[in-house]
Order: structure tokens, then sequence, then C-alpha cells
């Protein structure tokens, strides 16, 4: 194993060596770096362009330049690591340390979401395979993946961000959207449940039903104003999460099991008063600690109620209690949207389009839930235009591989040994299903420090998208670079996480020497 | 039962945990203030924009807002004198001296006034002795090699340290807008000695290593005036925020915004409306758009697209404008590389070559183009007539009026099909270069091309993106770019016309010109200025020298929510007057 990395690790750094001398004459070769001062009006033009050349070493031919570059890499063995300066005077060690720090912030939410929905309709498609479910949502999830990037984040502006500020200023739905709505929702959901004509009616009326009475209660009560789950809702949508987690770990029959998930929603619903009271003192970590109690919580509740099966209830319980927690942290946020988008810094227009906060809103308050909701008003859009776009991607990877998976002998081993279909499903085809998406999983976290060039331009957010792209357009090769070297090892690195996970993950490969 | 202690033990746990992690001063309480949101394309970089690398348009209308000159363009174009900062005067013509003094009671946003201590650095800084790219001292000032080079003794300060006198050593017509206040002296030094923390003692020590051309204290001052400067977020250190103007920055977030503050101590000028004015940087045109559409910001401006302005158009409680900037698109054609254009081609003959430049230039379709390209964006948009002047600047009409380019207002193809045969020169080819990605410049030769070849001109496709860098090097005939007026200065155009001139790519000499060029360096009677360059000008239209098209147009939007906002074609544009705009949104 040792062996293994050691090989792997100094080939990697082999590689990186030599394609960042072929990037560097690549970029230094791009373009030209006194471009702009070539038609200055400025007389002292001869001393600007002598002086651009004393700061980014021009006078060296680029593959001399290349090793003053190295020299600085380099240094990092003597505690100097130096990438050099960009053309604004800026170090780009500090430039590529904000550039990472943003495009995680940005990307991070956005590559998980992307990877659980993508798993959820990549499973739900597969298992209705070829139903009007699976043609729908395959022809919706290719039909955003096919649009550029630039398009979707403009059309998401216009309508979820600047059109729903609109809706704010009278939030009602006028009959014929409420309808159209129950419409939609009665044939989707018809289409996911299937069965046959009666009870495909039944599906739709009561989805449909739902729908319009949800969306009349909330054009009634104005509630897109002033937005809040309360108690009752928080006990309604608790009990459904308390038996959807024990349907899925561990199934019904386990009683024990539900109750644990009973008993958690019902503590949740205990400190829901309690938690509301102290919140407006909490601070990230605070919440972040109450988060790891909620779940310590839960393994608690699980263990207590005890029997034969003691992991399998303390997992329900943990699981539970963390979406309970989760609800009442939604709730708790919601309760801040009124106080926050009525205020004069927002001015009733709360989904922001450009950048990742309102300016200046830290002069205003550092209320916790209110910093939250600003974060979430700002990163709503950019992620919801990444998600969009690469949803396809995951669901088709998870609907192949599952698909593959339940056609093995294995699986028809499990059923007819007389397993209930949700064992056979989560527990044998399931995880086995996920080992190829691991990879890609892998993969795309490594790619992830790249950036979203035009995301990110669009939006305003400066992460390594837009730095490589100003870099590579002012020919400022040291920036550049800097942005090789980060992407370039991480990819490095990823592809050899992605191998080794595989190794873990499926005991049929071993790592060779 | 069981219950009840396990929620119980939550509730208690859960308290404990949070209130270690209370945080001080919190409540949901938000409080207003007053701003405006205006938005850049770029983040700012450096509160020093006379740097190299911190000169840029970004940099410098931020700093605009944050420091006091004694001067300003208005948007005629027009330098005004703000005479409450201070006021500068003629002592002599010959040498050159130019009495500056600052007003009582002017002074930093930290409270040491401002004085002869902070020129005398602006006066060193900008100097091409201190910026020696090889040498010691090393300013990296994007000012060095210009006019203030022509000040080679030491400035004297007089014995109130409220004046400085500078001295020209040669005529220097350019002087009103070559010397300005920059960066406060005393914390100039005690960034380079912080040691010393008395301001008065630091003006004194600052001066006293200019006058003693103290390399030692030089090459330290050089180097925190050349890159302390440099920010891209909120210093910890405050005293590099001081400043002199209407706003002192407050808050910069990197690559989100800058906040300035209104300097309550300020009154040495036009005063400020707003209690804070937000800068946002977004670089995509659209974004910034949908953001004013979405109330995000009040203010946007920059180069105009067709389809920016049709979606600003579209928008309710948007003002849009259009202005005519300084920058303007031109055709120049090449005197002495062998080409069609140059008399060499024609054993010598001038009148011959002349013909031909004549021909080609009547043929190129300057008012087809405006209709074509930049009344779509601007409807107001109108040729530009003058190589010399920037329209709406003073003696512009009056040059338009004599200087010839009338001739070339109107495609004339028989003209220069008549030209052509009076030369006896037949379907001559014309190398013709232009920014190839650049669609406007692409589509401007296309029309070019197909007017030329009416005429029996074969225009050949030069188009190159590394145009820039081919200036000069003879290979193409034609040549379509942009010029840019940074300023009024009356020699602007020098170098660019003048025999030899650094900019001068295309060749062209004349002893006339030259002559007019050098009596306008030591002219300072604005209407004689006028009177050479107009000169000037119309040699150049009567040795058809090439024709400049029109000027860039730039948007400006503003919500409905401010007033007193408009455009500037020279640099701060839209900024110029931020002391006079007012918003009634309160954020």
């Amino acid at each position: 194993m040792l062996t293994f990395l050691s090989r792997r690790l100094l080939a990697s750094l082999l590689v990186l060596l030599a394609a960042s001398y072929v990037v560097y004459i690549l970029s230094a070769n791009a373009g030209d770096p006194l471009d702009d001062l070539r038609t200055t009006t400025a007389k002292n033009k001869e001393e600007l362009i002598q002086q651009r050349i004393a700061l980014l070493h021009l006078d060296v031919p680029a593959p001399l330049r290349y090793f003053i570059w190295l020299g600085g890499v380099l240094k990092v063995f003597i505690g100097q690591f130096d990438l050099g300066k960009s053309r604004s005077g800026q170090n780009v060690t500090d430039m590529l340390a904000s550039a990472v720090g943003v495009t995680v912030q940005l990307l991070i939410t956005a590559t998980l979401l992307a990877i659980i929905f993508g798993i959820l309709i990549g499973i739900t498609t597969a298992l209705r395979q070829y139903s009007g479910y699976d043609y729908t949502v395959t022809t919706l999830s290719f039909l955003f993946f096919s649009l550029p990037s630039f398009f979707v984040a403009v059309i998401l502006k216009q309508y979820v961000g600047i059109g729903f500020n609109n809706f704010l200023q009278a939030p009602g739905f006028p009959w014929w959207v409420i309808l159209l709505a129950a419409l939609i929702a009665g044939a989707v959901w018809q289409g996911i449940l299937g069965g046959n004509a009666r009870r495909r009616l039944i599906t739709a009326a009561i989805a449909g039903g739902a729908t319009a009475v949800v969306m009349t209660y909330v054009s009634l009560t104005v509630w897109f104003s002033n937005p809040s789950l309360g108690i009752a809702m928080l006990a309604v949508l608790g009990v459904g999460v308390a038996f959807l987690v024990t349907t899925l770990t561990s199934g019904l029959a386990n009683r024990k099991s539900l109750y644990t998930g009973l008993t958690v929603v019902a503590i949740g619903l205990a400190v829901y008063y309690p938690f509301n009271l102290i919140s407006d003192y909490l601070t990230i970590w605070s919440v972040i600690g109450l988060a790891v109690l909620t779940v310590a919580v839960g393994l608690l509740v699980g263990y207590l109620w005890g029997g034969t099966d003691r992991g399998v209830s303390a997992r329900t319980g943990a699981l539970t209690a963390f979406l309970v927690g989760f609800l009442i942290v939604v709730d708790r946020l919601m309760r801040s949207w009124n106080n926050y988008a009525t205020s004069d810094i927002i001015n009733g227009r709360p989904i922001g389009t450009v950048g990742s906060g309102t300016p200046n809103l830290s002069d205003v308050t550092t209320n916790f839930w209110i910093e939250s909701v600003d974060s979430f008003t700002h990163l709503l859009l950019p992620t919801m235009s990444l998600v969009l776009i690469s949803l396809a991607a995951y669901s088709r990877y998870s609907r192949a591989s599952l698909l593959d998976v339940l056609n093995q002998d294995y699986i028809r081993t499990a059923r007819a040994k007389g397993l209930n279909e949700r064992t056979v499903i989560m527990r044998h085809a399931f995880r086995n299903a996920l080992i190829p998406i691991t990879t890609i999983v892998a993969f795309d976290f490594g790619g992830l420090v790249g950036g979203a060039i035009i995301t990110e331009i669009i939006f305003a957010w400066s992460g390594m998208g837009k730095l490589f792209n100003d870099a590579l357009r002012l020919v400022d090769v040291n920036p550049l670079m800097g942005f090789f070297l980060v992407t370039g090892s991480v990819a490095v690195l990823f592809n050899l996480l992605a191998d080794l996970s595989y190794t873990a993950l499926d005991p049929r490969i071993r790592v060779t020497v | 039962m069981k219950l009840t202690r396990v929620s119980l033990v939550a509730i208690v746990a859960a308290g404990a945990l949070a209130l270690a992690g209370c945080a001080a001063g919190g409540g949901s309480e938000i409080q207003t203030g007053t701003t405006l949101t205006a938005v850049e394309n770029s983040p700012f970089t450096s509160a020093n924009g006379g740097t190299a690398d911190g000169n840029t348009t970004y940099n410098n209308n931020i700093n605009y807002m944050t420091s006091s000159g004694w001067n300003y363009y208005d948007n005629t174009p027009k330098l005004v004198k703000n005479t409450k900062f201070g006021t500068y005067t003629v002592v002599s013509k010959s040498p050159l001296t130019i009495k500056y003094t600052i007003t009582d009671g002017v002074k930093w946003s930290d409270g040491t006034p401002v004085d002869a201590s902070d020129m005398l650095l602006a006066w060193a800084a900008n100097i091409t002795k201190y910026n020696d790219a090889k040498g010691k001292v090393n300013f990296t000032s994007a000012a060095a090699g210009g006019g203030l080079d022509l000040v080679t003794a030491v400035p004297k300060i007089s014995d109130s340290k409220k004046s400085l006198t500078l001295v020209y050593s040669k005529d220097f017509v350019d002087w009103e807008t070559a010397f300005a206040v920059g960066m406060p002296a005393h914390i100039v030094y005690e960034e380079a000695f912080p040691k010393v923390t008395d301001a008065t003692k630091a003006k004194d020590a600052l001066v006293k290593a200019i006058q003693g051309d103290d390399a030692v204290a030089l090459v330290k001052l050089a180097k925190v005036w050349g890159s302390s400067f440099n920010m891209t977020s909120t210093p910890t250190d405050k005293k590099l925020l001081v400043s002199n103007g209407p706003y002192v920055i407050s808050k910069l977030v990197k690559d989100q915004y800058i906040t300035l503050t209104a300097n309550k101590d300020y009154s040495w000028g036009p005063l400020p409306k707003l209690s804070k004015i937000t800068v946002r940087f977004i670089q995509d045109p659209t974004a910034q758009v949908q953001a004013l559409q979405n109330g995000e910001v009040s203010i946007i401006s920059g180069q105009a697209t067709a389809d920016t302005v049709a979606a600003l158009k579209g928008l309710s409680g948007v003002t849009t404008t259009t202005t005519s900037t300084s920058t303007y698109e031109h055709v120049d054609l090449t005197f002495n590389n062998g080409g069609p254009f140059d008399p060499a081609t024609y054993g010598g003959d001038a009148t011959k070559a002349l013909e031909v430049r004549e021909a080609f230039l009547k043929t190129i379709p300057r008012q087809d183009i405006i209709d074509k390209l930049i009344k779509p964006i601007s409807d107001t948009a109108k040729l530009d007539d003058s190589q010399t002047i920037l329209p709406g600047a003073a003696g512009y009409d009056e040059s338009v009026k004599a200087n010839g380019s009338a001739d070339y207002a109107k495609v004339d193809i028989e003209g220069a099909k008549a030209l052509l045969a009076k030369a006896g020169v037949t379907s001559p080819s014309v190398k013709f270069m232009y920014g190839k990605s650049n669609t406007r410049r692409a589509s401007e030769f296309a029309l070019i091309q197909a007017s030329a070849k009416q005429a029996g001109f074969n225009v050949i496709d030069a188009g190159d993106d590394t145009w820039g860098q081919k200036l000069g090097d003879g290979t193409y005939d034609a040549v379509l770019f942009a010029w840019q007026f940074t300023s009024l200065a009356v020699t602007g155009t020098q170098t660019q016309i003048q025999t030899g001139g650094g900019n001068n790519f295309n060749g062209y000499a004349n002893k006339s010109v030259d002559t007019a060029f050098t009596t306008l360096t030591g002219e300072y009677d604005a209407s004689k200025q006028q009177a050479l360059l107009a000169q000037i000008d119309k040699s150049l239209w009567t040795d058809a020298y090439g024709v400049t098209i029109f000027q860039f147009p730039e948007v400006t939007a503003f919500s409905d929510k401010v007033k007193n906002v408009s455009d500037n074609p020279l640099s701060p544009s839209v900024f110029w007057n931020f002391f006079d705009w007012t918003s009634s949104t309160k954020k």
C-alpha cells in the first residue's frame, strides 16, 4: 500500500512538473501582456512599458522565465512559498486563497444537492423504468443539461429572482395558477406512484387537491410575506419524517424503531419554544453544537428504546432527530424572513441576483438568522443554475448503475429467498449501485476547485473560474500558473482518492504495486 | 417518565451550549442610514491610483471620491477649478513658474493639515529620477516620464508651509492637469518608519529626506508609496485609509463591494449629499442590468452594446442615457511602408500618393458605419470630424468648419474613381488591419471593403487579434482602431502626429505640423492654442492622414430613486458629479 502511494505520488509530481512547463509556455504566448499600453496616449508610454516589463520579468524569454516562477514555488522548502505577483500587484498566493474559498462556498452546496437529487431521481426512474415519469424526468434533465449556463442563469434571475421579488409585492395566486399547479402536481405524482388507472386517478386527485388547498391557504394568509411552519405543521411533517426514515432504515414492522422516531419528534416539538426563545443569541458555532447534540439525543433515544436491534433504532433516531432539527431551523429562518425582507437595506426585494451577500448588512445587524437568510437569498440562484445543469449526469449514471445491479443474479437470489423489496433495494442493490458513482463524485469534487467560470462571472462571485478567466484575458501568467498548480494538484489527489475508495468499497478490487 | 427525562436533559444541554456560543450584542433590529449603490466592472485594488499597477479606471473612480484636487472636468467637458481646496497661480511664464497654495483648514481625515509636504511628496514620487526600474529608488509611478520631469530642481516650500512653487525648466503647456496632491506625506513616512508617530515630525522628516536626496530614506518611502496602499479588503491598518476628499473608505470586501462614508470634516469643495456610497463590482453587463432592475444597484454605466441598451430601454423606473466618450474610432493610412499610400511607391511622387489616399478615404462609408453600428446604441451619435479636438470641447466647432473634413462626410465613389484615374493607378491593393475578433470592427471592415471595391480598391483583409503589437511595423496599409483622450491636454495628440512621435505608427511627417506643435508647447493662451490645433487638424485632413469616424458610446442607466446623475465623456465618467447625487432610498 505504502509503495503504491509513494509511487503514485512521485509519478504525479513529475507529471505536474512537466505539465506546468507546458502550461507556462502556452500561457506566456497566449497574447500580449503589454497590449493595453501599446495604444495608450500617455506621454510616458515608454516608462509605463518598462515598469510592466520589470514587474513581470518580461525581458526574460518565457522558457527561462518559467524557472523564476519555479524558483518561487520551490522556496516552499524554506518556508517562503512565492507564486509571484499579478499585474495589479497582488500576491498570487492571497488571490488563490480567497478564490478557492469563494468557489468552495459557491459550489459545495450545489454539488451536494446535485448529487443527492441526481441519485434520488436516478433511483426512482430506475425503479419506474419506461414509465411516463421516467420519460418526463429524463427529457427534462437532458433539456437542462443541454442549456448553456449563461442562459439558465439569466432566465433564473429574471423569473425566480426579479419575478419572485415582484410577486412578493402582492403575494397571492390567481385562481388559474392554483388550478394549473394542481393539475401539474396531480400528473406528476400519479406518474411517480404508478399503478392501474383507478389508483392513478385517486393519486392525482389527492395530490392535486392537496396542492390546491396549500396554495389557497398560502395565498389567503399572505404566507410568503411572513412565512413559518408553526408547531402544528412541524408536528405533521415530523411524524411524516419519522415514518419515512423508519421505512427506509428498518421497515415499519420494526416497532421499536418507529417508536424511537416518534419519540424524537416529540422531543423536537418540546424544545421548539425554548429553542426559539434562545435563538437570537446563537452563532454559527452554537448552531453546529446544537446539531451535534440533536444527533446525540436521537442516538440516545434509540438506545434507550433498546430491544435486540439497538443499533438500528439508534440510527433511526439519529436520522430523524437531524431532519426534525433541520425543520426547526428552517422554521426559525422563515421567522426571520419578514424582518429581513422588509428592512430598509433589503427594501422588499430579498432575492439577490449578484454577489455573495447584501453590502453592509453587518453594519445593521450581526444576527445569525438574518445573515443566514441573506446568504440563502444570494446562494439560491447560482446554486439552482448549477444544480439544474449538473443534475442530468448524476441521475443518468445512478439510473444506469442501479438497473445494472437489479439485473444481477444475486438480486434474483435475494428476492427468491423472500426478502422484502425494501431490503432488496436499499441493502443489496443501492449499495452496490453506488460504487461506480463514487468515482464520479470523487472526480467532481476534485474538479470543483476549478470553479465555474460563467456562473461565477454572471453572479459576480470571484472564485477560481473568474481568476482563471481574468488571468487568461490579460495574459497574466502568475495567477494562471497559481490556478494550474491548485487545480492540477487537487485533480491528482482526488484521482488517487477515487482509486483508494474503490478498493475500500469493492472487496474484489485490490491495489497492486 | 423516560421521555420527560430525556427532553429535560436535552433542553438543559441545549441551553448551556447556546449560552456558551452567545453572540455579543445580538438582536434582530435592523437600523438605517442613507446610501446609494453604483457599479464598477472590476474590483478596487489600490488606494493609490498613481502607481503603475494601481492606475486603473476602477481605482481612480473611487479615489476621485476620496480625494480633493485643484480642478476637475465637468461633462461639457471643461476644466473647473476648486478654489476652496487651494489655488494655483502662474508666477512667471519664462521659466514657467506655478505657485500652489493649500487653503487653511484643509486637512486629512485624521485631522492632520494638508500642506506643502504632501505636495513635495507628490512631486518626488512622480519624477523619473525616483522611478528608475533598475535603480534603487523606484516609486513605480504611472506618471513618471510625464511633465513633472521638467521640474528639475527641488520645489521650494513657503514659510507658512502651505505653498509649493514648481519651476519648469522648459515650456509645458499642459501644466494645469499635471500636478495633484496625492498621498498623505505623514502616513507614508510613518508607514516607512513605524517609530515615528507624530504627524508634524513625520512631515518634516519626509521633507528633509527629499530635499537632501536621502537615498536610504527614499527607498523605504518609495516602497510604501508604491505598494502599501494596495488593498483588496479593508486593511487592519486604518492609517492607509486616510484621505482628504468628501468621502473616506469605510469598508472594502474583496471582489464584492467598497463602501465610502462621508467625511464629516469636509468643507473644501462641492458638498456631497449622501452619507454613504457603495460601489459593487459586477463584471457582466447583463448582470448589471438585472441588478439595476432588481433594485440591488441604482446606477450602472459602461461601454454600450445594442443588447444592453435594448434591455435597459425595456425597464420601467429606470432612466437610460447614452454619451459619446473620449475614445474615438479612426482609420489611419500608412505613409512609409512602400504600400499604395506611400509616395516611394510612385517614385517619390507625393501628389500621386496623396490622390490615392484621398480616393481611398472618400470611399470610407463613415455615416453608414454610424447609422448601422452606432445609432442602434445611441440615436444621437454623430460623426467625429476632428483629428485633434474632442467633440464638445472648446474649439471643436470652429476647427471642423475649416478643416476640410466635409469632403469626407459622404461616400464619393465617382470622386474616388476620378482621383485614381488622375493618379494613373488602377485597382490598388490595400492591406487593412483591425481587431479580428472584435465584431464591431469586423462589421466596419466589411462596410469599408464593400464601399472601396466600388471605386476599384482591392481591400485585403489583414484582420489580426495581435494588431496592437503590429502597430507601426509596416505590414499594413490602413488600420482601424481607437485612441482615447484622457484629458483635454492640448498636446494630447502630439505623440501620434509629430514626426517620430512614440505613437506615430503610420510614418506621417509634415514640417509645418511639427512647427505648430513646437509653438503649441509654449503657447499659454487658450484661443491661440485652439487656433494652432485647428491648423494642425486642417493639415491632417488636407494630407489625407486618415479619417476619424465615431466616439465610443457609453450607456448610463439609473433608477428613478436617484437624481442628478449624468455621464462625462472623460474619466471618471459617471462618477464626475458624485457630490450632486441624491437618493430617496434609505438603506
